[in-house]
């Protein structure tokens, strides 16, 4: 206990230390969002048939067990994508203690629970006992209450287990390149998850099977007590609760072995090479590259990421009878390729250093052929092959991907040079190998970039083909082969001035001061203006576009499908102001969050005021 | 006869702190070079910007009369690097690492192949030929970056901390290759804060302090009659730390 304590503690005051003024934001808008979402977890507890017994409609419980699947989710596969998870405390500071291994798992595994996510997470799991309130007397409330503790316990486990059997796997290529998968395929069930929702409601309701496995699975066992309870099935509910009891401690071991794993050292991988056969300069980087491509574990996990994004997101419509999208599949995954690998040089780190030291070789170039050469065969094998499948359209997609593979290898290296997340250097990464880099809000930030950017390389190809059809493929090839050669000429050339810059950046790890004085740095804003920015910046698109424009689109075309928009659910005269109401929100929180962070040009009296003091 | 090396008024500064303040040096043809200071005395920035990999905020550096930033192609042929703690192309062996930077300065497919050969073979990485630049050790790695830096035949040999973390026998044979260069007319500069390495290997000798040039010259003009590290101490100004004991170390 004392360990355990003491760790607690520990997390508090790195918490406290590390908490500047950007970091507080972001814990604010986390927090806000969070709240939002367990908000949301809670009203489901309201709303749909309480009673498990009717047929057919939406059961609050399955409504219940389909969000606490959705929260283990997060809490599983969350930290895989910002990367490693919440390392505030690393086991490896504590192996000169020499704790034994469940006093270490326990001990940090308590200085988990100091957090936003385990408290916001405490908020959405009280639902339970809203929901036995709902089904029936005192006792389900009172079966509710530790369901929702173990339940806390057990999605906290869960994500440290994932996490470290994550940091183990991706020591292998096998490990990165399942990573890489399981990855790309969640993260595109999140943006389509609509998909299901609109084929539930064509069959009215969650289906048995499907609500069924949802109590299943760990998330749903809390529910399932409750449940029981209210049907008076004591035995059932003890079952639960026992269950998630057990697994806790089965959990609890596991990471305990997991911890002693990860605090020993990687094993070399000793495999026969095949030569180099370049004979140039711009061969001897494309080599370099590729056998990059193929050995790093970062890349082998972005190309995997990227292809099982693009296939899940296009195939995923298959689930509601369509295949339109199947013959895009390779458009999407150039482009997502793209945006996984936008910070190509600060991924590799000082080793920059050897192209300023050799002036005179084409870095860029070679760069841009063998990113070529890795996704181009694939983006073009996913295209030819989903336009097989559903039988054309032929021109568009095509002229799509050949103007998307030019326009990504351009914007790649340009926005790399220019954009630079500093990179943590391949043979300084810890425990996990994919934590490529300390900021991941900038590394998101740049791969956001690239699909905005990139997707604006593939407009013209994308019109031509779609009014005059193979046309389009020759504008994709022409404009994909002039983004390759300017933008990488402007990489080049940006790579020859700011060389140096950028490996000083690289090896500080800071971006360098900010020169020009017309944006304030988040950091000199007072608190209350840190907090409008956050907030703005990051919760501003919410009201503006689902809930303001497509809310008021979707009125206009008179559909039915009430979904999440807000305007959809009121009475009628007022749906219209709401939409109004929502897009003014959205504007104002944009505005303000503008006002607060743009520096106004300073008038003349006072810019010569300055230029005399 | 110009200088291997000429570094004139370079400065620094990050922020606030004044890294490197005015520098001068001049490594002649030939020269064995020591850089010594303490930690922090500003060696590394100072032979970072002599070589182009840093940008001065003042001053310029010239090798073999080319200026590093207005003629960097001269400039950067004439030198070989080896810097502290950089990365290197991680993913490849020490063959592929030697022959990608071959070919990137240019040299013909054959002679890459007959050089890299050799110097794995010297350097005695050739045993590990199928093991990544990330798997190296720590002295793996100042091997793999001193080949990098003696592969295209350079005239001068820039080399920061070239032998920490490396072990005595490979340090040797580090040391004969130096002093084979040297013999052969070609220039080196090293820096170090083991004295005693300087000592025995260098012909020169400059002292940084605080990002200032203390002293340079010949070692018998910088180190006078007694040893180099006693007129490093008295150059520096180090308080007598040494006399005070940890009382509670002793029993």
């Amino acid at each position: 206990m004392v360990v355990a304590l003491t760790m607690a503690a520990m997390k508090v005051a790195v918490l406290r230390n590390s908490m500047n003024s950007q970091k507080a934001g972001l814990v604010v808008a986390g927090a806000v969002l969070g709240l939002i979402l367990a908000g949301g977890t809670i009203a489901v507890a309201f709303v749909g048939d309480p009673d498990a017994g009717s047929v057919t409609g939406w059961h609050t419980g399955d409504l219940l067990a389909a969000a606490y699947a959705v929260w283990m989710l997060g809490w599983i596969f969350g930290p895989v994508f910002i990367g490693g998870g919440d390392e505030t405390l690393r086991p490896e500071y504590f192996t000169l203690v020499g704790l034994r291994p469940r006093r270490l798992a326990f001990g940090l595994l308590t200085a988990s629970f100091i957090g936003v996510a385990p408290a916001v997470s405490l908020v959405a799991l009280a639902a339970l006992v809203v929901f036995g309130v709902r089904v029936g007397s005192a006792v389900p409330v009172l079966i509710a209450l530790p369901a929702v503790l173990l339940s806390l316990v057990v999605f906290v486990l869960l994500s440290r287990v994932a996490t470290a059997v994550m940091g183990l796997a991706l020591r292998s290529r096998v490990g990165a390149i399942a990573a890489g998968l399981s990855n790309g395929v969640i993260l595109a069930a999140l943006g389509q998850g609509w998909v299901f929702f609109v084929a539930f409601q064509q069959v009215g309701g969650i289906p048995p099977t499907a609500s069924a496995i949802l109590r299943y699975l760990p998330s749903g066992w809390g529910l399932a007590a409750v449940e029981a309870a209210a049907q008076g099935q004591w035995p059932r509910a003890a079952a639960a609760l026992a269950a998630m009891c057990l697994l806790i401690v089965l959990l609890l071991g596991a990471w305990a072995a997991l911890l002693t794993r990860r605090t020993s050292a990687a094993r070399p991988s000793v495999r026969g090479r095949r030569p180099m056969t370049a004979a140039s300069p711009q061969g001897a980087v494309v080599a370099k590259e590729l056998r990059t491509w193929t050995r790093d574990l970062v890349r082998n996990h972005q190309l995997t990421f990227a292809l099982a994004y693009a296939v899940f997101f296009t195939s995923c419509m298959l689930f509601m009878g369509m295949n339109g999208l199947l013959p895009y599949t390779g458009a999407v995954f150039v482009l997502m390729a793209g945006a996984m690998s936008a910070n190509l040089y600060g991924t590799d780190g000082t080793v920059l250093w050897l192209t300023l030291m050799t002036p005179g070789a084409s870095e860029v170039r070679g760069r841009q052929w063998a990113w070529l050469l890795t996704v181009g065969p694939v983006g073009l094998a996913l295209t030819v092959a989903g336009a097989a499948i559903t039988g054309g359209p032929w021109p568009l997609p095509l002229a799509l991907t050949a103007a998307l593979l030019g326009g990504a290898a351009g914007i790649v290296p340009l926005i790399s040079v220019y954009a630079l997340v500093p990179g943590i250097d391949p043979h300084r990464r810890g425990g996990n190998p994919l934590r490529s880099s300390e900021d991941d809000g900038s590394l998101t930030g740049l791969a956001y970039a690239v699909i905005g950017l990139g997707g604006l390389t593939g407009v013209p190809a994308g019109l031509v083909a779609s009014s005059y059809g193979w046309p389009g493929v020759v504008v994709g090839l022409v404009t994909g082969a002039l983004c390759v050669w300017g933008l990488g000429a402007l990489a080049e050339s940006r790579l020859r001035s700011h060389g140096p810059e950028l490996l000083q950046m690289m090896r500080t790890g800071k971006r360098p001061e900010s020169q020009s004085g017309r944006w304030k740095k988040f950091d000199d804003l007072p608190k209350r203006d840190q907090i409008i920015a956050t907030v703005g910046w990051s919760l501003g698109a919410i009201p503006l576009f689902p809930q303001g424009i497509v809310a008021g689109v979707q009125k206009a075309n008179g559909t039915t499908e009430k979904s999440w928009f807000l305007a959809l659910h009121v009475p009628d005269p007022w749906a219209w102001p709401v939409v109004v109401f929502m897009v003014l929100l959205g504007i104002a929180m944009y505005g303000g969050a503008l006002w607060v962070s743009y520096r106004p040009r300073p008038k003349k009296e006072e810019a010569v005021a300055a230029a005399a003091a | 006869m110009t200088a291997a090396l000429e570094i004139a008024g370079l400065s620094k500064a990050f922020g606030e702190k004044v890294a490197v303040d005015h520098v001068d040096l001049t490594v002649p043809q030939g020269s064995f070079y020591g850089l010594v200071g303490q930690n922090g005395a500003g060696k590394t920035t100072t032979l970072a910007m002599a070589v182009g990999l840093l940008r001065p905020d003042s001053g310029g550096a010239r090798i073999f009369g080319a200026d590093v930033w207005s003629d960097p192609d001269t400039a950067k042929a004439l030198v070989g690097v080896l810097p502290d703690g950089l990365a290197m192309p991680e993913r490849l062996t020490g063959r592929e690492v030697l022959t990608y930077l071959g070919l990137l300065r240019g040299l013909s497919k054959d002679v890459v192949a007959e050089r890299a050969g050799e110097l794995l073979e010297v350097l005695e990485l050739d045993s590990a030929e199928n093991t990544l630049v990330i798997e190296y050790s720590t002295g793996m790695r100042k091997k793999i970056g001193l080949a990098t830096a003696l592969l295209h035949a350079p005239r001068l040999l820039v080399l920061d901390e070239p032998f920490e973390a490396v072990d005595p026998v490979s340090a040797t044979t580090i040391k004969g290759i130096l002093r084979g260069f040297v013999a052969g007319g070609g220039s080196v500069v090293l820096s170090s804060h083991v004295m005693a390495l300087v000592e025995q290997l260098c012909d020169h000798v400059g002292v940084i302090d605080e990002g200032r040039v203390a002293a340079a010259g010949t070692l018998e003009e910088v180190r006078g009659s007694g040893s180099l590290e006693d007129a490093f101490v008295e150059l520096v100004g180090a308080s007598g730390a040494g006399a005070k004991e940890l009382t509670w170390l002793s029993r």
